[in-house]
Order: C-alpha cells, then structure tokens, then sequence
C-alpha cells in the first residue's frame, strides 16, 4: 500500500515538473515571437535607412524607395515557400483573433524590415541603384521556382546580403572615398567619366558601414529566430 | 492568462516603437540632440532658452542683428516658438530695411520666418514690445510682402524719407 502511494507521489512530482517546462517553453516563445521578433524587425526597419553624413556627420534618414517595397514582398512570398514562414501556424481561423493580430503585426514588421534591408544595401541613387535593384529582382524573381527549405533560404539570402553589402560599403566607398590615395582617385574619376557621371554616388561617414553590418546582422538574426521558433 | 498579457503588452509596446520611428523618419532629425528636442516638442514639454532669448533680444536692441538670430537660433532650435520667430523675422526685416533699397534675399527669409510663426499657433501673434513698431506677425508679413514687390513707386526719390518700423 505505502509502495502505491509512493509510486503515485513520484508521478504527479515528475507531472508537475513536466508542467512547469512546458509552461516556461510556452512562455518563452510566446516572449520571443510577441517581444524579440518584431522589436528586432522594428530595430532593422529604424536602422535601415540610416546614413552619417561625411561632412557633418549628421544623420540622414532614407526612406525606403519603392522598388525595396517590391523586393520585401518577393521575399515574404520566397519565405513563405521555403517554409521559413508557416502561414498555417501563424495565421489560422480556429486562434483567438488576440493571437492572429500579433501574428500579423511580427509579419508586417517583418515585411518593413526587410525592405529596409534592401534599403540598407542599395545606393543611394545614380545607375548603380537600379543595377543593384535589378540583380536583387533577378535573383529573388529565379528564386521563386528553384526548390527551398528554410536552411538553404537563409545561407541564399546570407550569400545575397553580404555580397550587396560588400560590393556598396566597401568597394564603392572606397572607389568614392575622399581620402584615399591618388590611385584611388583616379580610378573614381575614370568610373565616374567612363558612365558620364551616372556612377555617381553619395559618400557617407563610415559609420553608415558599420551601422549597416549591424542592421543586416540583427536582420539575419532575427530570421534564423524566427525559424527556429515553433508557432 | 499570462500569455495573453505578454501578447498584450508586446503588441501595445511595440506599436509605440513602429510610431517612433515613423516619427523620427517624419522628422528627420539630424543629431541626438535633435531628437531630444523633437520628443519634447512632441510630449509638450518644450520651452526656448529664456537667457539665450534675453541675450538675443539684448543684441537685437543694438541693432546686432546676425548675432542676435544665432542667440535665437540656440534658444529655440526646434523652431517650436512663435514669439522667438517672430523675432528671427523681425532681425531680417530691420537688417534688411535700407533707405534706398530693401535686401531681397533678408526679407525673403524674414517673410519665411514669419509664416513659421504664424504656422506654429491658430492664435493671432501679439508681442507688446514698446521698442517694436510692428506688433503683430500679421503687420510684420504685410511690411516684408510690401519690401519684396517691384512697383513704380520705387523710384519715387521721397522714399528716402520713409522710416524703419
């Protein structure tokens, strides 16, 4: 008899533990996908459109142009098919509407934040904005039909940020750049001759450098979150 | 119960934050400095600096008048208060003001500095200073409108007895 009841206090012990992890799991995603996700995606959309002024070093705040618009909604359809965004388990009929409310509002900043993404890794103007506008279009538009799991989504669009980010912030800042050498100079002078002025870019301080790095980083961050955080 | 709270107050803070920064995007601030003075212009909390305004003013009476807009470019950096604008324009017009000509671009941007002012309060704008003779921003913008139009009586050679308000 005292072996039963012995047995029977060690289960609902062992029940009661099993209760408290899932009650602090539940917690923290419910903390992760209502807190983390969109103060991450809000904190990519205020810092992608941020530039320092070379001169003043004042900040500069660019708006997202509406070809970044174009290219967040390629991407939320690209997430969508590679799974990296369940629509059935954040968006469904049988949930409090509490639930599909916050559910919309982490996919709308979602949406913001990346096309402030693209803001952050597109020039600013001149040709080189719709050549970078394009490639972007180009890859996002094949990528559509090519086979994607969510993994392979977030290296692709590892590959793709960092490509842009290293071809705005480090070459063409340098190719533009007023201090460096004379052959760097001229090497800008020539682009700038060679396309009649249409290469033209803005020059920011390089702290615009550094704050992009940080926006795609948290930006990329809070996509590998959001996959792995079950609904 | 306590999900739905997190939700709750996940939701209500982080609209706040979207609001901010279609805020801070609106009005593009360009230094921290300049975001502090727009969240208190924003919250209402916002007052000019009452030394630099008097400084300012204390140039204006003699007749220093670039020194005396920076003053009050200083004490009122968000260009938040009708009276230190109304100021800023009134400096433009005196300085502006000549016998024989007006300086275009000084009444230009008096008249800009006015229409600020008007801008920033539905109330009509009334400085009851005894060393103005233009009280209100309604006269003051009549003075410099009537300073920036061509007309044949600028050629009139009694102009040069007309006398600075």
């Amino acid at each position: 008899m005292s072996d039963e009841l012995e047995k029977s206090s060690d289960d609902l012990a062992i029940a009661a533990a099993r209760e408290v992890v899932v009650d602090n799991k539940s917690r923290n995603q419910a903390l992760v996908s209502y807190w983390v996700l969109p103060n991450i995606f809000l904190t990519v959309a205020l810092l992608g459109g941020l530039r320092v002024g070379a001169d003043d070093r004042a900040f500069i705040f660019f708006p997202p142009p509406l070809i970044t618009l174009v290219l967040a909604v390629l991407l939320m359809l690209l997430f969508v098919r590679g799974g990296l965004i369940e629509w059935q388990s954040w968006i469904a009929a049988n949930y409090p509407p509490l639930r599909n409310v916050s559910h919309i509002w982490v996919l709308l900043t979602l949406f913001f934040a990346s096309a402030q993404a693209f803001n952050s890794v597109l020039p600013e103007r001149g040709l080189l904005h719709w050549l970078f506008s394009f490639f972007f279009l180009w890859t996002l538009w094949n990528n559509q039909f090519s086979s994607f799991d969510a993994r392979r989504l977030l290296r692709s669009l590892v590959v793709l940020f960092g490509t842009a980010f290293v071809m705005k912030h480090l070459l063409l800042a340098s190719l533009y750049g007023s201090g460096g050498g004379w052959l760097q100079r001229v090497a800008g002078a020539l682009a700038q001759g060679v396309s009649l002025g249409t290469l033209d870019a803005p020059m920011f301080a390089p702290a615009t450098g550094y704050i992009s790095f940080f926006t795609l980083g948290l930006y990329i961050a809070g996509l590998v979150l959001a996959a792995n955080s079950k609904q | 119960m306590r999900q739905k709270l997190i939700q709750t107050l996940g939701l209500g803070f982080t609209a706040l934050y979207a609001l901010a920064i279609v805020w801070l995007y609106a009005t593009e601030p360009r230094s921290f400095k300049e975001v502090a003075t727009g969240a208190q212009v924003a919250a209402g909390t916002y007052q000019v600096d009452q030394k630099r305004f008097d400084a300012a003013l204390d140039l204006f009476r003699r007749e220093q008048f670039r020194a005396a807009r920076e003053e009050w470019k200083s004490a009122d950096p968000a260009q938040s208060d009708p009276t230190t604008q109304f100021y800023i324009a009134y400096s433009f017009y005196r300085e502006g003001w000549g016998r024989v000509y007006y300086d275009q671009d000084l009444f230009k941007q008096g008249l800009e500095a006015v229409n600020r002012a008007i801008a920033l309060t539905p109330e009509p704008i009334n400085v009851p200073d005894q060393n103005l003779q233009l009280h209100t921003a309604a006269e003051l913008k009549a003075e410099l409108e009537q300073g920036m139009e061509r007309n044949w009586g600028d050629v009139n050679p009694l102009k040069v007895m007309r006398q600075r308000k």
